[in-house]
Order: structure tokens, then sequence, then C-alpha cells
């Protein structure tokens, strides 16, 4: 082939970058460049040719939004992981520094996940060990049980407490949460704490770059197999499809909806013994496989013509296969050879000169030339990157002008390398530096072999800019261009121009869907071979979200599911010329990583036709065609379809208290402690009287350290009494004779009214009769003896009933009707004091008028929900008892 | 709030020019021009301390608008031109050369002079080095410019000379011409690049006042000093001087060995091979195998029929000669596991046999000898 004769002026330096910047809004426009005399050695022509900014061909888009090219891909689509997962409180924040940026991920909060979903792996068998040791209730621990239990409610407010005030800048550390972590941080975890902390902390990174670039999908999965003859309507595409994208389906172009054909499944045995890769052989598909289930999500699918018959390479994390799809429609594609590599492979080509050979490069730094005939040849094997230090471990690799001359690329640039003498034959084809004019900070993205276009010409992309470089002059870009997009273009396609055209390029990117289109000459013009120039302005085209505003109206959540359905990252693009006539048509396939397939036509507008009246500016048409709108609406109804249905969901959120509460916390305890019954009474007689308490907790020993020598009650009236108690300065004391006095009082009446009860019932046997008198007269007796009824340590010493209120008319509250059956029966065998019997008789007179006990208040039950099982295992669990009616919340 | 008021001028700023960026994408030249009104406020508020500040945006923006848009004429693309250029300092120089790339692509060629010569007087503080290289760049643009009313005179003086008047103001302008040209050239070629065009004037130049000794300096600077980059143009140029001056064929071959070492698949690759066929050295014709033999290693070559008939031509007379059968052994002991399926397949012979039939009858003969054996 034929060197341009004359190149576009350039300096050239060698060395790191000098320019510094970072991506710049406009930086591709405006720019010529440079210029050259187009007619060097003519005589008076003095015209001039742009190396930017030349007139380019006009592609017009033939519909208003992208067209989805095959049905929904089927099965559940996980969403991908969202920056506001990993990053601290939701936000990124952005700390611009010298063209890097910076997020505070949030390691702390993965951390607890990790502890919260995984609790067995974290803190398994001391976990168990020390279970008994660490109580989670809200009651105090008795005695014994507190000598070897660590009551943790305490510390967990405190972390809740730590939650709530986070990012509050008066924010102070809370020492028993400090001492608890410094005491235990060495052995209460399974994994040591620091190693497991390194790993979360890790992959958090390795998310997080994945999240900002990700170049797994470099080359992008999807390929188009052009017919052989160039006029035929006819030709194949390759597609990843399935629920994790490892169905490669290679379908023939006039297929459009459904056409599916066996599933052939590749078993892959042995394990490898090469050091890096190791070749199996493949069994041969039977009858006509469309679809071939891989064990893998296919990453890459590569193509390339040779002799006639085109060569498909797949690759996954770990594997790579080769097809072959002879030229003769219909006809099946033949599954070649599979490699299994140990370390994810980050590329495969398919080499257009040699049927059958490829080149894989993997992550440890390998690069291989695979042949189907011959296998695998190592040519380099280095885990450092070429021209200086770069942590990424992506390689890449291509084929160039030379079958047996494989470029060899990672993020620093390019080299060359001879594969009958790796070692000593390679050359510099691109260094991310001077040479190239690159920016700081500027890194190789892909690289392509332009070979179908010209045959020393390679694309290389950066995050910033695009290159086309010559082989025979390296370092040198022929063409350099600035492309603003906002993501890196990690896909590309070339459709090559004949003749007298341009040579097509389409750049796609990955997170952003974006696609350009360029266009560049490298023609022969009169006899000699012209420098590269970049012909016309960079096209944007539709992305695959662009048609959600076409399609037909959904419900808000179904709105929300398509737009996140239509805006995954791309996963690959492909394009195909097509001639019809004199019309030329350019169909480009977008294809996103949830296996959606969308495309959209180009129309080309020759130069000699006449212009449109509306001006000269293409007019994207506005709205969807009909046959477009119908066939959005079959892809909505299709995924609709997909969409899980909703009756699964319909019925309103109900709650069962089961679920909240297991059976036994439900229960309530056999025999409530005194101290149970002491609070619920109070509670009661506090809530009837509309009175409030006052001292909860034990009172203060003080009153009753001094028993004070008790007085003979005479018959006093209760107001008489109590101002007499009052002036002598206990009248807590009264009142507390006083309540328990009653509280007994109306037990025995109660006691009484139940006798009466029997009693009318039928007759009764004397004995009875007898005994349950004589343990009345026993227990009065008894309630004589020692004035105010000893209760339980925590009595209340004080509980004030509302001013003004009669004290002898409000009863005291009572127990619980069932539970004073207890109780009662131990006072039965009490006697009355005599002097008493009248008290208590005028006292039963006003009981036989009171109405009858009401039902116990739900709030006892939610009193005992608290007491913990330890608690109602200490009380005795002998007595039967009645189930008590559930209440209901 | 003045803060506030920054960040909503500032993102209300981003959106425009995003907005600026679809229609451009989307070659709604109009449109972006609209827009492009309203993001030129930006300039009075400029609080960016960014790599690319608003200033430079819209020298960008607007002149690929004017290029493109329908209704814009060259007065206009002018005036807007000469605007930017007091925009910004540090810009300057970078928007006169573009000026006058654009003026030279329309065809301007005078008013691209001008524009030239008043970027080359303007002087503001110390350059910084990318100043330097655009001014270099200026001079050495005005040198082509006048290197190309050199070459018009002496055009006029020819045909004025073949009528038998001589013209003596027009020499006298061609003379100083030369000597403006020169010095401009001179300046830009010693710089590490890629400077075809103006190597190849000023080598026409000094050819056309018989500096030979200068020129060759030149042409071997170029090709050999090894700063500058590999450009096989800077041999091609060396390999016609010495071939329009009558050398030695030694010093030809030895020029394009050298080509052959960097670019062997370059389309002077068959003079080389038929000039050391032609040798009577038994070593020049090896090379001359080797030569020949690399250079349909490319794929570019696949169906070049002359190199075809040239490997045709010397392994037939190697074969018939039956010496040095071993060359071919050599030769092709590198190349016999791909070759064939590289150049020989049953595909390609039928494919050729239906495009080109002499290259087929070529590759046949080839193929003959080399898979015979």
């Amino acid at each position: 082939m034929e060197f341009p004769a004359a190149l576009f002026p350039s300096y050239f330096s060698t060395g790191p970058p000098r320019e510094e910047g970072g991506p710049a809004p406009a930086s591709g426009w405006g720019e010529l460049g440079q210029v050259l005399e187009a007619g060097l050695g003519r005589r008076q022509a003095e015209t001039f040719v742009p190396r930017r900014g030349g007139t380019g061909e006009s592609w017009e888009p033939a519909d208003a939004a992208a067209v989805p090219f095959l049905p929904p891909n089927a099965g559940s689509w996980i969403p991908s992981l969202l920056p506001q997962d990993i990053l601290c409180r939701g936000i990124a924040h952005w700390k611009s520094r010298a063209g890097k940026s910076e997020a505070a991920l949030d390691f702390s909060r993965q951390l607890g996940h990790f502890f919260v979903d995984h609790p067995e792996d974290a803190f398994g068998s001391l976990g168990q060990l020390l279970h008994k040791n660490f109580y989670l209730g809200n009651s105090k621990l008795r005695r014994p049980a507190r000598e070897s239990t660590i009551r943790m409610t305490a510390l967990m407010e405190d972390i809740d407490r730590l939650e709530a005030r986070r990012g509050c800048p008066r924010q102070r550390l809370v020492y028993r949460l400090r001492w608890f972590s410094h005491l235990c941080r060495d052995w209460l975890f399974e994994v040591p704490l620091g190693l497991l902390a390194d790993c979360v902390h890790e992959e958090l990174l390795l998310q997080w770059t994945s999240l900002l670039f990700d170049d797994i999908p470099t080359g992008g999965a999807l390929a188009w197999l052009p017919p052989e003859d160039t006029g035929a309507r006819m030709g194949r595409l390759v597609y990843p499809r399935g629920q994790a994208m490892n169905h490669l389906c290679i379908l023939p172009s006039e297929v459009s909806w459904g056409g599916k054909g066996s599933r052939v499944a590749l078993p892959l045995t042995g394990t490898p013994d090469f050091q890096d890769v190791v070749v199996e052989e493949l069994p041969h598909a039977r009858g006509s496989p469309a679809q071939f289930e891989l064990n893998g999500r296919i990453r890459q699918v590569a193509a390339a013509r040779v002799d006639g018959e085109d060569f498909v390479g797949v690759r996954s994390d770990y594997h790579c296969g080769v097809w072959k799809v002879p030229a003769r429609m219909g006809a099946a594609p033949i599954p070649l050879q599979v490699i299994r590599t140990s370390v994810p492979a980050s590329c495969l080509t398919v080499s257009p000169h040699l049927p059958g050979e490829l080149s894989v490069c993997t992550q440890s730094g390998a690069v291989y030339l695979w042949s189907v005939e011959t296998g695998l040849q190592r040519l380099r094997h280095d885990t450092q990157t070429m021209f200086f230090r770069d942590h990424s471990a992506w390689r890449w690799s291509d084929f160039t002008a030379h079958p047996r001359v494989l470029s060899c690329a990672d993020r620093t640039g390019l080299q060359c390398l001879d594969s009958r003498a790796p070692e000593r034959c390679h050359f510099d084809l691109f260094k991310v530096g001077e040479e190239g004019g690159c920016q700081q900070g500027e890194r190789v993205v892909l690289p392509m072999y332009l070979g179908r276009a010209h045959p020393s010409q390679h694309l290389i992309t950066t995050q910033f800019s695009v290159y086309v470089m010559d082989e025979r002059l390296p370092l040198v870009p022929m063409l350099k261009w600035a492309h603003m997009m906002k993501a890196p273009p990690i896909f590309a396609h070339l459709t090559p121009g004949g003749p007298g055209r341009s040579h097509k390029v389409l750049l796609g990117t990955s997170r952003t869907q974006e696609m350009l289109l360029l266009q560049y000459r490298g023609e022969k013009q009169g006899g000699s071979q012209s420098a590269c120039q970049l012909a016309g302005p960079p096209q944007k085209l539709h992305s695959i979200t662009s048609c959600l505003q076409h399609l037909p109206t959904q419900l808000p959540h179904r709105h929300r599911l398509l737009q996140q359905r239509l805006s995954v990252p791309a996963a690959g693009l492909a394009a195909a010329l097509q001639e019809d006539g004199p019309q030329e048509s350019l169909l480009v396939f977008q294809l996103s990583e949830a296996g959606d397939v969308f495309c959209q036509r180009l129309t080309h507008r020759a130069a000699q036709a006449p212009a449109p009246t509306l001006g000269d500016e293409p007019c994207c048409p506005a709205l969807p065609s009909p046959a477009t709108a119908l066939r959005y609406r079959r892809w909505l109804k299709a995924l609709s379809k997909h969409w899980r249905p909703p009756t699964q969901q319909a019925w309103p959120p109900t709650l069962s208290q089961n679920r909240l509460f297991t059976r036994k916390e439900l229960e309530t305890p056999v025999s409530p402690s005194a101290l149970h019954q002491q609070a619920r009474q109070r509670l009661r007689q506090a809530m009837r009287e509309g009175g409030r308490i006052q001292h909860w907790d034990t009172p203060a020993p003080q009153p009753l350290a001094l028993p004070q020598p008790l007085e003979p009650v005479g018959r006093l009236d209760p107001l008489s009494a109590r101002l007499t108690a009052a002036w002598s300065g206990d009248w807590g004391q009264w009142w507390e004779e006083r309540t328990s006095f009653s509280v007994a009082q109306k037990q025995r009446a109660l006691r009484e009214r139940r006798r009466r009860q029997k009693r009318a019932r039928g007759p009764r046997s004397l004995s009875a009769s007898f005994t349950s008198s004589l343990t009345y007269q026993s227990e009065l007796s008894e309630l004589s003896d020692t004035a105010p009824v000893p209760c339980s340590p925590g009595c209340p010493t004080a509980v004030l009933p509302r001013e003004g209120s009669p004290v002898g008319s409000s009863p005291p509250a009572s127990p619980a009707p069932e539970e004073p059956l207890l109780s009662s029966q131990s006072l039965l065998c009490r006697g009355i004091p005599k002097e008493r019997q009248k008290t208590l008789r005028d006292y039963l007179a006003v009981e036989e008028e009171d109405p009858p006990e009401p039902p116990e208040p739900p709030g006892s039950q939610l009193s005992q929900l608290c007491i913990p099982s330890s608690q109602s295992q200490l009380s005795s669990a002998s007595q039967p008892r009645r189930k008590r009616p559930r209440m209901g919340f | 709030s003045s803060r506030e008021h920054k960040l909503n001028f500032k993102k209300s700023k981003e959106v425009c020019l995003s907005y600026i960026q679809d229609a451009m994408l989307q070659k709604q030249w109009k449109r972006a021009a609209e827009f492009l009104t309203f993001y030129v406020e930006s300039l009075e508020k400029d609080y960016s301390r960014e790599y690319m500040g608003p200033s430079e945006i819209i020298w960008r923006i607007g002149t690929e608008i004017l290029c493109h848009h329908s209704q814009s004429s060259m007065k206009e693309f002018n005036s807007f031109m000469e605007q930017m250029k007091t925009l910004g300092v540090k810009r300057y120089l970078k928007v006169c050369l573009e000026h006058t790339f654009r003026l030279l692509c329309n065809g301007l060629i005078d008013e691209a002079y001008q524009n030239l010569s008043l970027a080359e007087s303007w002087r503001y503080g110390e350059q910084t080095a990318i100043q330097d290289k655009e001014m270099k760049l200026i001079q050495a643009y005005r040198g082509l410019l006048d290197y190309y009313s050199w070459s018009k005179q002496k055009n006029i003086l020819l045909e004025n000379s073949q009528d038998g008047f001589e013209d003596l103001s027009v020499e006298q302008e061609m003379h100083s011409c030369f000597r403006k040209a020169a010095v401009n050239l001179k300046e830009i070629i010693k710089i590490p690049g890629v400077w075809d065009q103006f190597v190849k004037c000023y080598v026409d130049l000094l050819e056309f006042y018989g500096d030979h000794n200068e020129a060759r300096q030149v042409l071997n600077e170029y090709a050999y000093n090894s700063k500058f980059p590999a450009n096989p143009n800077a041999h091609v140029y060396l390999y016609q001087f010495l071939k329009r001056h009558g050398e030695s064929k030694k010093s030809l071959i030895s020029a394009l060995k050298i080509l052959h070492d960097i670019a062997p698949s370059h389309e002077l690759m068959i003079d080389f091979n038929t000039m050391l066929q032609k040798s009577k050295k038994r070593k020049k014709r090896r090379l001359g195998l080797e030569v020949i033999f690399a250079a349909l290693d490319y794929a570019g070559w696949k169906e070049n029929v002359k190199a075809w008939s040239c490997l045709a031509r010397q392994v037939k007379q190697i074969v018939i000669s039956e010496k040095h059968l071993d060359w071919i052994k050599v030769e092709w002991n590198s190349r016999k596991d791909w070759w064939p399926a590289f150049h020989f397949s049953r595909y390609l012979a039928k494919r050729n046999w239906q495009e080109n039939e002499s290259l087929s009858y070529e590759k046949a003969l080839v193929a003959g000898i080399l898979l015979g054996k």
C-alpha cells in the first residue's frame, strides 16, 4: 500500500505528557489542526485541505429513536449496583484534585451489613460460646446471672444513638462503646477484624472502580457478520441472550422475531495443566444450532472474515471459544475449540488474515496467539505495564498488517510483537506521552485494527481522544480528535468506505450508552495516497434510552421499571451497511447489559441529491412511524409478560402478632411475682383516679428503716385518721396501711360474694362451708397482727390520690380476678380479729352494691410481655392456669 | 448568597453548554447558535479557573457553528475571529493560526498571508513553550506562502524568458520571496517533527539555486536525526533527491535499505527489488529476495501483481539456474506454516482467477515452486 506523499505537519517530542487538563467540554470543536496543500507538486493550484473539519457524508437518522430489534431478553434482570449503595450517606462526595475524583465510601456500613447478614461467618464459634453471657433484655439481671452475664441493651442503645447522630459535628465519643470494642476487638471475631476490614475495603474499592469504569465488556458482545455479497439483504447478528447472558445466538438478520434453534451445551472438562490457558476439544454440535448455551456470561464477541468464512470468538471470564460460520446462509455455525483460562481473559480478537487464528490476553499480563490447529503460543508475559507503571491489569491485543505481528496493548500504550521472535522483534506503536500529544492521566481504552479500511492503520481510543495510527510511522498519530464523550468509549466499529468514500467509525460507551459516528478519509487522490483527515462533524446516534419517550404511557411504577431497564449500560454495538440500489443505509445495533438489542437506521444522502426545503439541517423525525410504534407496543407487551405477575403483591399487607412475638412471649407467666402484682395494682389505681405515679423505682429505704410503734387505731373516721397521721408526719404510712387494708378488705369481699354465689347455686356440704368460714376467720385475725400487708421490697411508698377525692369511696386497685386465687388462698388460712369484723361487715355491705369486677385491662398483658422468660421460670409454674383471651393490638 | 448565585450560574451555564453540545452533535446548527447567544453571557461573569474557560469554549463552538451554519459568510467568520483574538491573550496565536487555516482552505491566500504577518509581529510578555511552538508554526506557514509566491514568480519568469524578455522587478521580488521563505522554513525543520511539506519546499528552493549540498544535508538530517520520528517520507525524499541527481546505485540502495528496515511494506520496495535483482553481487540479489518476500508478508500486498511478478521472476531465475536454492528454502521455512493459508488457499485461488487472471498466473507459478518443494 502506498504511503501518503506528504503528511500533515506536527511537532514531535518524547517524554511524559506535559499538558495538564481533563475532559474539556468543547475540546473537539472548531479546530482544523493543520493544513496541507492538496495538490502538492502540481503547479498553480494552491488549495489546502484541513486535517479536521473537512466535508463528510451526510447520514440521517430515519427514525425518531432506537427501535427494538429483538423481543426483550427473558428472565428477571437484576438492577446493577448504584453509587448510592456504597457511598457515604448515599451522596457522592467528589473531591476533585488534579483531575482525580475521590469518593467517600461507606466502609462501616458495609462491614455492618456483613455482620448482620452473615453472623455465623462473623462470630460463629465465639457467638455460640458466649451467647449465654450476653443478655439482650430490658430488665435488670438477677444476682446469680449477673455474675456471668453482660447486659447488652444499653450498648445497643448507644449504638442506635450513634447512628442517629451520624454526621453531627457535636458527636461525642461513647466511652462504653469504646471500652467494649477495645475489650473484645481481638477475640470476638471469627475472622480477625483487621483482615476482614481489609477485604471489605478492597472489595468496596473494586466495586467503586468498576462503577466508575468497567473494562470487562471492552470490545462489546455484539457482532455483525455481513453477507458475502454486499448487495444481499441477509446477514447474521451474533449476540448473547438469556438470564445470565450466557446463550450465544447467531441470528440471520431477516428473522426479526422469534426463531430459536436447538440448544447445544458445550461441556468443559479437565483442568488446565498449561500455565495459564489450556486447549480443549469440543464435541460437534448436531443439527443446525443457532443458539449455544455456555457456562459463563458472554463478555465479548469478536468476528472476522477470512476466505469467505466468518470466525466468531466469544470471551467469557474464564473461557474463550471460537466458532466457524460458513458463508452459506442457513448453514450451521460450527464450534471449533474452547480454552479455559485460570485468570480472567481481558481480550479476544480474531485474525482477519488466517483462518482459525485468534489472540487472547489475560489479566495476568499474558498475550497468546491462539491457533485452532496448533494451539496456544505465549508471546509475552509481563505483569508490569509497558511504558510506565499503571495499576490496571487490563491487556489487549489485536492483529496488524503482518499476519505474524500482533499488537499488544495495556493502559500505557501499544507495542507490536513478531510472534516468530516476540522477545527480539517488537516496536512501539503508541505511547501515552508527548509523542502522541496526550494529556496527563490519559489512558488507552480500546485499540482496534482498521485493516478493512487500510491495512496498516489502527484506531486507539482513550478517555479523551481518538487516534488513528499507522504502523509504518509509529508513535506519530495520523489523526487525533477529542471525542468529548462522557464516558470512555470501549466499543468501536468500522464500516469501511469504498474508493472516494469516507470510512465510518462508530464509538460507543457503556455506562452512558453514547454512540458517536465519525468519518475519516485516507483515500487516493491524484495517484498518491493522501494523509488521513477527519471528515465532517461527528454525529450522535440514538441511545436505547431515547425510545422511552416514544413508548406508550405506563403506570408510574411500570414507567420506573421501564426506565431502569432501558438505561442499563450498553454492552456492545455493531453496524451493517445495506445497499438497496442507489439508496444506502447503515443499520446500527446496540446491545444493553440486560440483553436487549435495539437498532436504528441511518440513510445516506448523496451530495448530488437536492437538499430538503427546510434548509440544510438534517431533520430527524420527531415521532416514530406507525410501524415503529407498533414495534414499541409489541416489545412492551412482551416485556410486561416477563415482569412478575402482580397478583402476588396485590393483597394489602397484613401484620399478625404471631409473627411479632413468639407464643412463649405472649403467654402470661403462671404466677407473676409480687413486684408485678404491685406494679399492676398501682398502675390500675393511678389510672382509675387519674393520678400519677411519682416514684416507680425502689423507694429510699429510709421510711421503712424506722418502723414506728403501731398505735392502737381507734374508731376514727377516715378523714380525722388521715389528718392525725398527717399531723404526726407519717401520712405516707397511714396511706400505706389504709390501702393495704382496703385491698385485703376487698379481697375478702370478693371471696364472700363468691361464697354467696356458690351457696345460691345449690346445696353445699357443711364441711366445705365450715372450712371456708374458718379460713375466713383466720385470715382476718392475721391481718390485724401486722398492719400493712408486707408487700415486696419494691413497695411504693406514696401513691397520691387526686386531691379531694373521697378515699373511702374509691375502691383501691384490685388484683386481677384470677391471680388473687393464689394469694387469697394463702390468706384463707389467716384469721380476722374481732375488732375489725364490723368494718368488714360494713365494707362487705358496700361491696355488694359494687358492680362486678371489670375485666383485666389490656395493659396488664403488655406488662407481662416484657417479662423475660428467665423470670417467669423463677416463679413457680406448677399452678394450673387458665388461658387468657388474646387482646388485639 | 453570592456563593449560591455563583453555583446557580455555574449550573445553568453547564446545562446551556450541554444543550449546545447536543444540538451540534445532531447537526442542528441553528439551534446551537441560538443557545450560544445565551451562553455568551457566561463571559461576563467568568469565575472559572478551569482548564478550558468559557472564552475558549465560545471560540471553538462559535467557529464550528459558523462553518456549518447555512447562513454564515466568510465576512461574519472573520469578524467573529477578530473578536475571539481579543478575548484571550494566551490563545491569540492559536486563534490566528486556526483563522489562517480556515482562510487557506477557502482559497483566500492573500488574507491568510496578512493574517500570518500580523500574528508574527504580535508580542505579549514572555512566551510560553506552547506559544513558542505556535509562533514557529506561524512563521513556517508564512514561509510556505512565501514559497508559493516565489514559485509563482518563478513560473512567470520562466515563461517570460521563453518569450525572450526579462523583468528585473519580478526577479527581485522572487529573490526576496526566496529569502523570506528560506529563513522561516529552515527554522522549523530544525525542530523534531513531521515537516514533509516544509522540507519539500525548502529543498525545492535550494535545488533551484543550486545549493545541493545544503539540500542533501537537510534531507539527511530529516531522515537520519534520531530525534525525529521514523518517517518513511524522509527516506523517500532523500531517495528521490539522490535519484534526481544521478547518485550511485550504492547510495540509492543504502537509502532504500533503511526504508526497508523501517517500513518493509513501502511501495518503493518494488523499485528496490528490481534494483537489487539487477545487481551482480550475490549478496544484493539475496537481499532482493528477502525484500520481496517481506513485502508480500503484508496484507496490503496480497493482490499486488507487480510484487508477485517480481517474486515469480526471481524465484524462477533461481530455480532455473539451480543456484542458491537454499535462499528460497530459508525464506520459505519461516513462512511455510502460514503462507499457504494466507496466499494460496482454495478460496483465494478461485477469487483471484475471477478477478485478476495475471495475478493468478504469477501466484500459481510461485505456489507451484514453493509448495512443490
